[in-house]
């Protein structure tokens, strides 16, 4: 088992440039997830791990080696696709298999493999089936399957989980947390799904705009946020911002009204964003805020107000109290938990 | 629904619809039975001047007689030893050609994709004279291997364009995954896009071997006399022989009409639409 390493690796398209220079280190044994918004070239850069795009420049190790000019077929990966890719014309057996027997394992060892994985994944009594008669969360699990039976150093997923209904995705999202515990290999697992990034990572690495926004453990990167973007991404719903003014030793804003604060405050006048989550918000009495729209699920409530500024917030409440739209309410929130950032987006500290 | 039953439409319709098929199928299908119904009249009919009149009898020795007294068997045999090397040819050739130019992004692909379609558009009339010099020059001239290799010099344009476009519409991400489980690219092409590519070939196949053996052109150029002439020269070289015998040469088309429809048939159960289903999503 084996962990990877990227240095300064960058991708180009002919002149655009797609990936800008990406460091990070998977150490062995970690579930790693790439979240970004689409387009951020989180898949661009696990297809470059995975050696289907060239890297442009920079290097990839895979353990010790080098792997950046090596095929996929020696990178010793194996990568599950968002759209399976299950070869249509075998069987659920023929295609977890096939790459064994294709690369000259004696039959016994195929048969042993493909039915130990079959055992990890319940897919024993769909082996002899054709992709066709399986229904999509069967098909994920061959396609997982396909990866297991070749025992690689990396698992690379492409999210997996985003063409399966809500249902089977938590359940899948379980079955792929429960396989990481089992085998106990690296896993790079590509998501915009922040929810599946929270529960199945080690590791969190945030891209935008193909540049590595943060990474870190998933509640260090909800709890504390480099940046207002990490912020606003990690978390659901997403965190409340505020635009607001630099005065001495507070904030003045239209939205929350002044927001005293113990960080290093730029020059007075300077732009600031508060950010504030929506469970940190309390409503009270008052009339400042205007109740939009209230969203019940039973066990929380979404309360979403709008500010005296027109900005948009989102109160999260673990009551069932319904608040007609069109009332006015007030708001308040412990200073403690209102986070602040400059006019580039970075967090003040 | 598209489209929509003919029960479900109009009166007029329906009307035109009854009267039009009708005619339609006769006026299609007309000249291939007056030539099956020539191929069955007696000779003398034809000397009486009754060319699309009821037949005064049935004559099936018209069969007999050129199996017996022609060497329609040898033109047969010969066209299908130029047919079958170059359906063989043709299709596996392109295979190779339209894997190439469909899964590798090289620098002239859209290039060298755009010679094997402009080769189509050369009239092949113009060929004529330096092709028939080249097979001289070649000494392949009056051999079926002769005519078969131009064959499929001549088909594998037509062929790579077909074989290039179903391959790139099968789910690009099967070969990528059997790049990532370690295939070589060879057993990518053999165990992965071959069996997918079934109703292509079986489309194709049947295409090329009726283009081939209903050539006129090429087999009359490139081929003379009895040993290596197909059947479709060989017709007309018939036609020479009995000026007026028009029965014998209908019975000889219709025979030589009869492959093309029975590929047509062997193939058939190859084409299965849906074969890549359940491969992505």
């Amino acid at each position: 088992m084996t962990g990877v390493t990227l240095e300064g690796v960058v991708k180009r398209f002919g002149d655009v440039q797609v990936i800008h220079g990406v460091n990070l280190t998977v150490e062995d044994g970690e579930f790693c997830v790439f979240v970004g918004p689409s387009g951020c070239g989180k898949s661009t850069l696990l297809r470059m791990i995975a050696g289907l795009e060239e890297t442009s420049s920079g290097s990839i190790r895979i353990g010790a080696r080098d792997v950046t000019y090596i095929d996929p077929s020696e990178r010793g990966v194996a990568m599950v696709f968002q759209t399976y890719a299950l070869y249509p014309h075998m069987t659920v057996a023929e295609n977890m298999g096939f790459g064994l027997k294709m690369t000259g394992h004696p039959r016994a060892e195929i048969d042993r493999k493909v039915a130990e994985a079959a055992r990890i994944l319940k897919l024993e009594p769909l082996l002899d089936r054709k992709p066709k008669a399986l229904s999509g969360g069967q098909r994920q699990r061959v396609a997982i399957g396909r990866a297991i039976v070749r025992g690689p150093e990396v698992f690379l997923f492409d999210e997996p989980l985003s063409n399966l209904d809500a249902e089977l995705r938590v359940e899948m999202r379980v079955e792929i947390a429960r396989l990481h515990r089992e085998i106990g290999a690296t896993m790079i697992y590509v998501t915009h799904d922040q929810v599946e990034a929270m529960t199945l990572a080690d590791k969190i690495v945030v891209l935008r705009a193909g540049r590595i926004e943060q990474v870190g453990k998933p509640l260090d990167l909800y709890n504390n946020p480099d940046n207002r973007f990490v912020a606003g991404f990690i978390g659901s719903p997403a965190m409340n911002f505020v635009a607001g003014v630099a005065e001495a030793g507070s904030v003045a804003t239209r939205g929350l009204g002044q927001v005293a604060t113990s960080v290093a405050l730029p020059a007075k006048g300077a732009e600031v964003t508060v950010g504030l989550r929506p469970q940190h918000l309390k409503i009270g009495p008052g009339d400042t805020h205007r109740v939009e729209l209230t969203e019940a699920l039973g066990g929380v409530s979404y309360v979403h107000l709008s500010a005296p500024s027109g900005e948009k917030l989102i109160v999260e409440r673990h009551d069932q109290v319904s608040l007609e739209p069109g009332a006015m309410v007030g708001l308040s929130f412990d200073v403690r938990d209102a986070m602040l950032f400059d006019k580039d987006g970075l967090r003040l500290r | 629904m598209f489209p929509r039953p003919i029960q479900k439409s109009s009166p007029v319709a329906q009307w035109v619809y009854t009267i039009a098929l009708p005619v339609a199928l006769i006026l299609w299908l007309f000249p291939l039975l007056g030539v099956a119904l020539t191929s069955l009249r007696p000779a003398s009919d034809l000397a009486q001047g009754n060319y699309f009149g009821m037949p005064s009898g049935i004559a099936w020795e018209n069969y007999v007689f050129i199996f017996t007294k022609t060497p329609i068997g040898k033109y047969m045999v010969n066209s299908l030893w130029v047919t079958i090397p170059t359906v063989i040819g043709a299709v596996s050739l392109s295979l190779m050609t339209g894997f190439a130019l469909a899964v590798y992004g090289f620098r002239a692909n859209i290039l060298v994709f755009f010679m094997f379609v402009a080769g189509n558009f050369v009239p092949f009339q113009i060929l004529m004279v330096p092709v028939r010099d080249m097979t001289l020059n070649l000494g392949m001239y009056n051999t079926w291997y002769g005519l078969a290799l131009f064959h499929i010099a001549f088909q594998t344009g037509f062929c790579t364009l077909f074989m290039r476009n179903f391959i790139k519409a099968l789910p690009f991400e099967l070969i990528e995954a059997a790049r990532v489980e370690g295939v070589s690219e060879w057993r990518i092409f053999w165990y992965i896009v071959l069996p997918l590519m079934r109703p292509a070939i079986a489309a194709l196949s049947v295409l090329v071997f009726t283009f081939i053996w209903n050539d006129f052109f090429w087999a009359t150029v490139l081929t003379q006399g009895v040993d290596s002439q197909p059947i479709t020269a060989g017709l007309s070289s018939l036609n020479g022989q009995w000026i007026a015998q028009w029965h014998l040469v209908s019975a000889g088309s219709i025979l030589a009409a009869l492959p093309p429809v029975a590929m047509f048939f062997l193939m058939q159960k190859h084409f299965i639409a849906g074969l890549t289903l359940g491969a992505v999503k």
